[in-house]
């Protein structure tokens, strides 16, 4: 009966320490000598797919030349790509999978909806994670584990509501924005900051993220001829949004956050469509400074594609990452946390330094496409 | 008004593109009794044919559209060769064949052209037509032309062509039809590459609306075989009516209900099915196992 009880017990030990967070009891040997494994978890096929290859390639490119430069205290980071599919199901078994295999830190999703579902695993197997995912929810969460590589949708929002109605005067206003998580962040943003200012959008028509046909929600928006027309959704989505604005006769202004800034929502739309869109982001262009044109000149000679900000965002995480696991020696867990937390760094993004929410960049600018590029709005 | 007959264009566009995608499923389903879940992987194919061919090497709009027509067609007529051993014998492992070939031609095509996509600009470069306010893309009257177009020629080949007719003769009795010495695997795979050719239309047609890319062929697929259902799967009129129908569903609910557009849509879709289950146009269904 006792050794019974001993099996068992046995046993349960011998299943809890198995259970145990990666970078705490179970592979410390590992953790202290062998590759540092870190995870690029991003949709690698789907309709997001775009963004994650982006992402990854920035994400690598940061990995690389640290490696070359000798690594982390002479031990090399071990990148492995998962691909989400953009879907938090997904995301939600990756997680678990990189909590039980020794990855010390994971960097991506793209999609806040992916990595709102990760975000609690990841905080129980205490793996810190720098996202590019920008909705508020993300920010709202507090998560000691969770960064953000961007501002959220609220200081995207509230600066371009603040170029559009204090700084031009404009006043009817009417938003489209899709009810996926990015889209509904952008929307509850937006629109808060026009409260803010007394403003109450003309018209505020909502729509699924798959929806390929918005004639009926334009053409109500139409008979408001609104100034401006906010769109709060994806780069596809807003460039199909565009063109079919511009096919109806809608004649507003288009005004919205980074996808707008992106050479995917200007071809989907036709150029000619999205001239003089209002773009908010952190980054405008690969000309706006000399270290931005540095990355870009890199990020081309080794991809030859030009860079953009979603390949940015991702190389400024992970570079704040391998500063952190610097600091860290290679451990992961809390210090490793602490230590992102305590990066400050004057990233392609701008000046990073992470709040209690653990966002990192607290300001936007504003640009204008000019055949089919963004430039800086005060350069138009 | 203007809203409502607004709506009303962008449903019929879309419907038309559905009903297409719509009659590819029924014409190998009134054939084989199969439905063909590669159906959608095989619209974007067709879409990213025509728009290479139309990008790439700058055809006119309407030979790229062919040329993107001979190519699913040979996909059709393979996939159809693979699943010819199982005619008769294994009807599930046939479906599960085609979803097979579904997610093959997805990575297909990521491994051809990338996981992006790319944008298609529009052969019609003239403004809309505007008719006291409502405007009408030109190209939008190019896609409902064309589908019509392409409706029509499939009905003569159907009823006026020996070919057509033998079709038609394994649709209704596949063993009388071998009796009368019609070879019933030559015409299945005619069905296949004809179906594979109506996909490639449809998604040639809405490459310049969409933005064409690897899994753009899902929702396509879904809504076409929606369609399909709601016509009455294998009745060609009915895959017509089906597609019209689940347009301008989903132009209206979009429309009036938002961001419940899609649950409103397939929730009329599932009553009117409940209703009658063998769609509008419901045909005597065929199941050769």
């Amino acid at each position: 009966m006792s050794s019974a009880r001993i099996t068992i017990s046995a046993a349960a030990l011998i299943a809890l320490a198995a259970c145990s967070a990666p970078g705490q009891q179970a592979g410390q040997e590992a953790d202290t000598t062998g590759p540092i494994k870190i995870a690029n978890i991003n949709a690698q096929s789907g309709q997001l797919s775009p963004l994650g290859h982006w992402e990854h390639k920035g994400v690598k490119l940061a990995i690389d030349e640290a490696n070359k430069a000798g690594g982390v205290g002479g031990r090399q980071i071990k990148l492995d790509l998962f691909d989400s599919q953009g879907d938090p199901t997904v995301g939600t078994n990756l997680a678990r999978k990189i909590s039980s295999e020794g990855y010390v830190a994971m960097l991506g999703t793209a999609e806040s909806a992916v990595t709102l579902a990760m975000a609690p695993i990841l905080k129980d197997a205490k793996i810190p994670n720098i996202t590019s995912g920008q909705s508020p929810k993300l920010a709202e969460l507090k998560s000691p584990f969770l960064f953000l590589n961007a501002p959220t949708s609220v200081t995207f929002d509230e600066t371009l509501a603040k170029y559009l109605v204090d700084d031009k005067g404009y006043k009817k206003i009417a938003l489209i924005s899709n009810n996926g998580a990015y889209g509904a962040g952008e929307h509850d943003a937006f629109l808060a900051a026009l409260k803010s200012r007394n403003i109450t959008a003309i018209a505020d028509e909502v729509v699924t993220p798959d929806q390929k046909d918005f004639n009926a929600n334009l053409a109500k928006i139409r008979e408001q001829g609104p100034e401006v027309l906010f769109i709060g959704a994806e780069e596809v989505q807003s460039g199909l949004i565009a063109k079919q604005s511009r096919e109806l006769g809608l004649k507003s202004l288009f005004a919205g956050g980074a996808p707008m800034g992106t050479d995917v929502y200007a071809t989907t739309a036709g150029l000619g469509n999205v001239e003089g869109s209002i773009v908010s982001s952190p980054y405008l262009s690969n000309e706006a400074s000399e270290p931005i044109k540095e990355f870009a000149a890199k990020y081309k000679a080794v991809y030859n594609e030009d860079a953009r900000m979603h390949v940015a965002k991702a190389y400024d995480g992970a570079s704040i990452l391998i500063e952190a696991l610097k600091q860290t020696k290679g451990a992961g867990g809390q210090p490793l946390a602490d230590a992102i937390r305590g990066v400050k760094r004057a990233g392609l993004l701008g000046d990073y330094a992470y709040d209690e929410s653990g966002v990192g960049i607290h300001a936007t600018k504003i640009g204008l496409v000019k055949d089919g590029k963004v430039v800086p709005e005060s350069a138009s | 008004m203007q809203v409502f007959l607004q709506t009303l264009i962008g449903g019929v566009t879309f419907g038309a593109v559905y009903a297409l995608v719509a009659m590819g499923f029924s014409i190998v389903y009134r054939t084989m009794g199969l439905v063909n879940f590669a159906h959608g992987s095989v619209v974007m194919i067709g879409a990213y044919a025509a728009s290479t061919f139309y990008l790439a090497t700058r055809l006119p709009f309407a030979i790229a559209i062919a040329v993107a027509i001979a190519v699913t067609g040979l996909i059709g007529l393979i996939i159809e060769r693979f699943l010819r051993p199982l005619e008769n014998k294994d009807f599930t492992l046939m479906l599960i064949g085609t979803i097979g070939f579904g997610a093959v031609l997805e990575a297909g095509a990521v491994l051809i052209w990338g996981a992006t996509g790319h944008a298609v600009p529009s052969p019609v470069p003239t403004e809309p037509l505007d008719l006291g306010g409502i405007r009408i893309p030109t190209y939008s009257l190019l896609v409902i032309a064309v589908a019509a177009a392409a409706t029509g020629l499939l009905a003569l080949f159907l009823q006026r062509t020996k070919r057509g007719a033998a079709m038609q003769a394994v649709a209704m009795d596949h063993q009388a039809a071998t009796a009368v010495g019609i070879h019933v695997g030559r015409s299945n795979a005619m069905a296949f590459a004809i179906g594979a050719g109506l996909a490639a239309l449809a998604g040639s047609l809405i490459g310049p609306m969409l933005y064409v890319n690897p899994t753009m062929g899902g929702t396509l697929g879904i809504k076409g075989f929606a369609a399909a259902m709601l016509g009455g799967f294998g009745s060609m009129p009915g895959a017509i009516v089906g597609g019209m129908t689940f347009g301008l569903l989903d132009a209206f609910a979009a429309g009036n209900f938002q961001e419940y557009s899609e649950l409103v849509t397939f929730l009329v879709f599932a009553v009117i099915v409940m209703i009658r289950p063998t769609g509008v146009f419901g045909e005597t269904t065929v199941n050769r196992a």
